[in-house]
């Protein structure tokens, strides 16, 4: 796409940060969506498969922002930003939203880095929804429990959080980046 | 407390709880936090948003360690508490620091460069535009008849096309007022970090292995 889109430069850092705070606004409007499914899932003890299912949503800022300015590290802040904006909008999390962030960060941006930083395509997104899912679930085995669960329930939740990232953050992403491109060369 | 020098406590307080499993320890945090917490003197509002916020997810993982832990009904309740320890945590931080503070802090006292400073706080100036054109985006497409949703791609397509610009924009702009890149800056209002944030931030850090210490190993 454009020549301007590979090194940081203010202009690049404001684009990271404004995707991030799409994403964050975007997803700020399904709040409502967690807690129903946490609602509605705590009688069958089920309440973290929410986390799971929603996992992608809250992940896709990190790969949005690493396909369109392909910089080692921009996908790390983009999700990390993405995280910022519940800071800023006073969301129930507080400031420990910031935590989640940078582990999320972390996850999206292996990814990439695995894949040497050449890969921005299938390849390198698939990488990016797979380290994420790890890095993130391995944060939920500590923070929330998840590995005082016996191995059925943890294979259950291990491969929604996986579907979840591979839909949002995989194929949305993929298909965002295709219409960014076509938009780009119709230019 | 210099903010950023705050923030980083905050982080490492979390992390550190995340990997203890001990029920005093997050009622303590908790009760710490919230004497800290009513001397800001928040907001009744606020207050209630910080009881009832976490209330779901806590309940929430509180019956599920129940059912499907291994750990019973004392486990449960570290997860539960967990969550509350978390947010109360957070708000210390966010009930007195604003984030222009915290940007200008990162800048001044921790290296962060001016233009990730800078560019980022820029950003987030537009938070009341950005939340504006999502509305644009999605009544423009009902308009044509097409409901718009989280999962549509068209949503972030657009969105996309109008961080572009706008930074784009933005940073023109931002050149022309005389920002230059990697250029040393002088302080209008510069945030110090002292010798006073230091030994706070080790007392605090101290303090608290010391009850981690206690609580390990005389209960639970």
């Amino acid at each position: 796409m454009n020549n301007n889109r590979d090194h940081w430069s203010l202009r690049n850092i404001i684009l990271i940060t404004l995707i991030a705070i799409f994403c964050g606004v975007i997803f700020w409007g399904t709040g409502f969506l967690y807690t129903g499914l946490t609602l509605i899932l705590t009688p069958f003890g089920l309440a973290p498969l929410a986390n799971d299912i929603l996992m992608g949503v809250w992940c896709m800022a990190g790969p949005l922002a690493g396909m369109v300015i392909k910089v080692p590290g921009s996908a790390f802040l983009g999700e990390f930003l993405g995280s910022a904006v519940e800071v800023f909008l006073g969301g129930q999390w507080g400031a420990s939203a910031f935590i989640s962030g940078l582990v999320q960060g972390i996850g999206s941006e292996l990814g990439f880095t695995l894949t040497g930083y050449k890969h921005y395509n299938w390849l390198g997104i698939t990488a990016s929804v797979i380290t994420t899912t790890i890095v993130t679930f391995g944060w939920d085995m500590i923070r929330n429990g998840y590995n005082h669960y016996d191995l059925g329930l943890l294979s259950l939740l291990f491969i929604t959080r996986l579907v979840s990232t591979f839909i949002f953050s995989g194929i949305i992403t993929v298909l965002v980046s295709k219409l960014l491109t076509r938009s780009s060369r119709e230019e | 407390m210099n903010p950023g020098l705050k923030l980083i406590l905050m982080i490492i307080l979390v992390l550190e709880i995340s990997f203890i499993e001990n029920l005093s320890l997050n009622v303590i945090i908790i009760i710490i936090c919230l004497i800290y917490l009513l001397k800001k003197r928040p907001s009744s509002k606020q207050l209630v948003g910080l009881f009832l916020g976490p209330l779901i997810p806590a309940v929430g993982i509180f019956l599920s360690q129940m059912f499907y832990g291994n750990g019973g009904s004392l486990l449960a309740g570290v997860f539960a508490t967990r969550i509350y320890a978390y947010v109360f945590l957070g708000a210390c931080f966010t009930f007195s620091t604003n984030m222009t503070d915290l940007m200008k802090a990162l800048e001044q006292s921790f290296h962060v460069p001016a233009k990730f400073v800078y560019g980022i706080l820029s950003a987030f100036n537009l938070l009341p535009k950005v939340i504006q054109q999502i509305k644009v985006i999605r009544t423009a497409s009902l308009m044509r008849g097409v409901k718009i949703n989280f999962w549509s791609p068209k949503i972030y397509f657009k969105a996309i096309l109008s961080a572009l610009q706008w930074s784009q924009n933005l940073a023109e702009a931002m050149e022309s007022h005389g920002f230059v890149e990697d250029q040393p800056r002088s302080q209008y209002h510069p945030i110090r970090l002292t010798q006073r944030d230091w030994s706070q931030f080790f007392a605090i850090l101290v303090v608290f292995q010391g009850l981690v210490l206690i609580l390990n190993s005389k209960f639970l």
